[in-house]
């Protein structure tokens, strides 16, 4: 019946019209977004980023047919968002970390029985996905107490079960993890993760944790002031915006080889105050490996080594600055995130010292990739 | 009408856990009061008479009857505006506005639910006027019985219909008080309840016939002390029900361009 199976935004274009002195002041109007594509197709995870002010909200907003576009065009698996809004509307849903969106005077089972009429769920159905999706969010034990009592963080768990109700094809979340505690926004994470990869869900994902969005999103959209300025995957936009990743190796005792092994990596060389020497580089691809075997077979002690990751983040920021659009072409596959030794000795004293985004991660922790990590290896001589 | 029915349910569920009884109490008493105190001014300043005019405009020499048809019938009037046209400005200020809005549900079948609600929640509360109204030994005559059923329901079809466009205008501008107040104060003027228009000018008689309450209070009053019977008062519900169309169609209309506008005023 319909002829694609995304959502598709054309030219998306968005003023608002503000006063500038209180209400007598002169109308003018502030373009929040500025003739933005996007699409956003089902089975995946589809990241929208930006500073703060960039558009995002207001891009979400329209999607789920809350504003109307200034200009542009927003088509859901062909229906257009403003002429079939209530054909739209039975096929997304809405969760926004900032509203509340959930009647604090019923009882949190009544809230998701409410809106399961409002979205003509049928009613067999309903009473079990109620039991579900509150099973799924963890308020099971609190169903049956009012949302006015429920801490922050429950009240928005009832709210991501709320945006599930209607089983949507599409769902927008809107910094959906804000204030959730870390083993809950873990949780969400590998709810969303799932729709997308078993149920087909179409999910479009702003958030201001980084790390969130490169763990879930296989495409991101990155705007500033209403603007595209980049598209890719995660990897593809910290290749793009030469993001690399920083080996930092301490070289002990080094020699005439070693610093051969060293400049042929195209590495940079530091000498320290304790005669040892600082070898660095930085590589889009793993290159620890690498370069600490030739170092090593060259001679030399490893007094340390540290790996500070590409992080999105700083490729979002790179990009804002430089607000310029267009990407090179698909760079290399998605880097491995974290390079963590199995054998690796106690941690010598320099990789204690990481850089601010660094964080030590222990062995096996099987976290999502992080920005950062650092390991240290202690060769001996050969 | 599931939507209607469910909305209606959940205000019983949250009124009820969230209101005191005295919250009830609070809205009968002025109109109670405003009955003893017409029977109060009746008996000791006006001397149980009325004067002439007041005859001729409204049709009886029974002024308290007249009275209690007409404040009880305001201050119903009063509640169901309440509920029905602060329900999208409750829904914005509890945050469940956005919620509602990307619902597929409609929204004639969410205000009738609230508008059903207050009826039955405002029925119960009005006939504890009864017991006011029968202690100062008022009786109330009634000429036509269908006449003031139809012409209640009139009532209620009319402030529902004003009430559509008045929700609409409370979140556009997102402002509640001073738009409900002045709904009550030109209501209470110039609609006919607790006297009749030919007190009034010209020009705000013309005005008055555009409200389809001042109808619908034409066939309540001649039902009750006015002495018409049903086919007397026709030609008046046939003008109540043309004006509820109409405003009711109005008010629909605009309801999308409010809920937008109030979605691009709050950000
Ligand atoms: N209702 C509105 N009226 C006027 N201006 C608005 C409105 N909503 C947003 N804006 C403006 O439009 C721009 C984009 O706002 P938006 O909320 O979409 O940004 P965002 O990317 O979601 O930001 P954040 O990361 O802070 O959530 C901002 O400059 C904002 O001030
Ligand atoms: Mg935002």
């Amino acid at each position: 019946m319909t002829m694609t199976t995304a959502i598709e935004v054309r030219g998306l274009r968005k003023d608002f019209p503000v006063r500038e002195k209180g209400i007598l002041g002169p109308r003018t109007l502030k373009r929040a977004v500025d003739g933005l594509d996007l699409d956003i197709p089902r089975g995946r995870v589809t990241g929208l980023l930006g500073l703060n002010g960039a558009g995002k909200t207001t891009t979400i907003k329209i999607l789920a047919t809350l504003l109307r576009p200034s200009a542009g065009t927003v088509r859901i698996d062909g229906l257009d968002a403003v002429a079939d809004a209530r054909a739209v509307r039975r096929r997304i849903n809405l969760i926004a970390g900032g509203e509340r969106m959930v009647y604090t005077r019923m009882t949190g089972r009544e809230n998701l029985w409410y809106f399961g009429q409002l979205y003509d769920v049928p009613k067999a159905d309903l009473r079990r996905r109620t039991g579900e999706l509150l099973d799924l969010v963890g308020l099971s034990g609190a169903a049956d107490t009012m949302v006015e009592r429920y801490s922050r963080g429950m009240t928005q768990r009832l709210a991501i079960a709320r945006g599930l109700v209607n089983r949507p094809d599409y769902l927008l979340l809107d910094e959906p993890t804000l204030g959730l505690d870390a083993p809950i926004a873990r949780d969400l994470r590998r709810v969303v993760a799932d729709l997308a990869a078993h149920d087909g869900t179409g999910v479009l994902l702003t958030s201001h944790y980084l790390a969130e969005v490169e763990e879930l999103c296989g495409h991101v959209y990155v705007i500033s002031a209403g603007r595209h300025l980049a598209q890719g995957s995660p990897a593809e936009l910290k290749a793009a915006t030469g993001s690399h990743r920083t080996v930092r190796l301490t070289v002990t005792d080094p020699t005439e080889r070693t610093r051969a092994a060293a400049d042929a990596f195209g590495a940079t060389r530091e000498t320290l105050p304790d005669g040892g020497e600082l070898i660095t580089l930085r590589h889009p691809g793993d290159m620890a490996g690498p370069l600490t075997a030739a170092v090593f077979e060259a001679g030399g002690s490893i007094g340390g080594l540290e790996i500070a990751e590409a992080s999105l983040e700083d490729a979002i920021l790179t990009l804002a600055e430089r607000g310029e659009a267009g990407l090179a072409g698909p760079g290399s596959g998605r880097p491995d995130a974290t390079t963590i030794r199995p054998g690796a000795a106690t941690a010598p004293p320099e990789a204690a010292t990481a850089p601010p985004e660094a964080a030590t991660v222990p062995p096996g922790a099987g976290t999502a990739p992080s920005e950062a990590a650092a390991a240290g290896v202690k060769g001996g001589t050969p | 009408m599931p939507i209607a029915w469910a909305t209606a349910w959940r205000t019983w569920q949250m009124t009820r856990r969230a209101y005191p009884w005295t919250y009830a109490v609070g809205t009968v008493l002025p109109a109670a009061l405003t009955i003893a105190l017409a029977h109060l001014g009746f008996h000791v300043i006006g001397g149980g008479a009325v004067g002439d005019d007041f005859a001729a405009g409204s049709g009886t020499t029974a002024y308290l009857a007249y009275i209690v048809v007409g404040t009880t019938a305001f201050h119903f009037a009063v509640r169901l505006i309440l509920w029905s046209a602060k329900a999208l400005i409750t829904e914005q200020r509890q945050g469940t506005l956005g919620a509602l809005l990307i619902a597929p549900a409609g929204r004639l079948p969410y205000l009738l639910g609230f508008t059903g609600f207050a009826v039955l929640s405002s029925v119960l509360e009005f006939l504890t006027l009864g017991l006011v109204v029968a202690a100062l030994g008022i009786t109330v005559p009634v000429s036509s019985v269908p006449g003031a059923l139809l012409g209640a329901l009139a009532l209620i079809a009319a402030v529902f219909a004003l009430s559509v466009g008045l929700g609409g205008l409370m979140i556009a501008a997102g402002e509640a008080h001073i738009s409900q107040n002045t709904v009550f104060i030109m209501l209470g003027l110039v609609g006919g309840f607790t006297f009749p228009r030919d007190y009034l000018p010209e020009p705000v008689r013309w005005f008055a016939e555009l409200l389809p309450t001042t109808s619908a209070m034409d066939v309540l009053h001649g039902s009750f002390t006015g002495g018409q019977s049903l086919p007397e008062l026709l030609p008046r519900l046939a003008v109540c029900a043309a004006l509820t169309c109409a405003h009711l169609f109005l008010g629909l209309t605009c309801l999308p361009r409010a809920e937008a506008r109030a979605v691009e005023r709050t950000y």
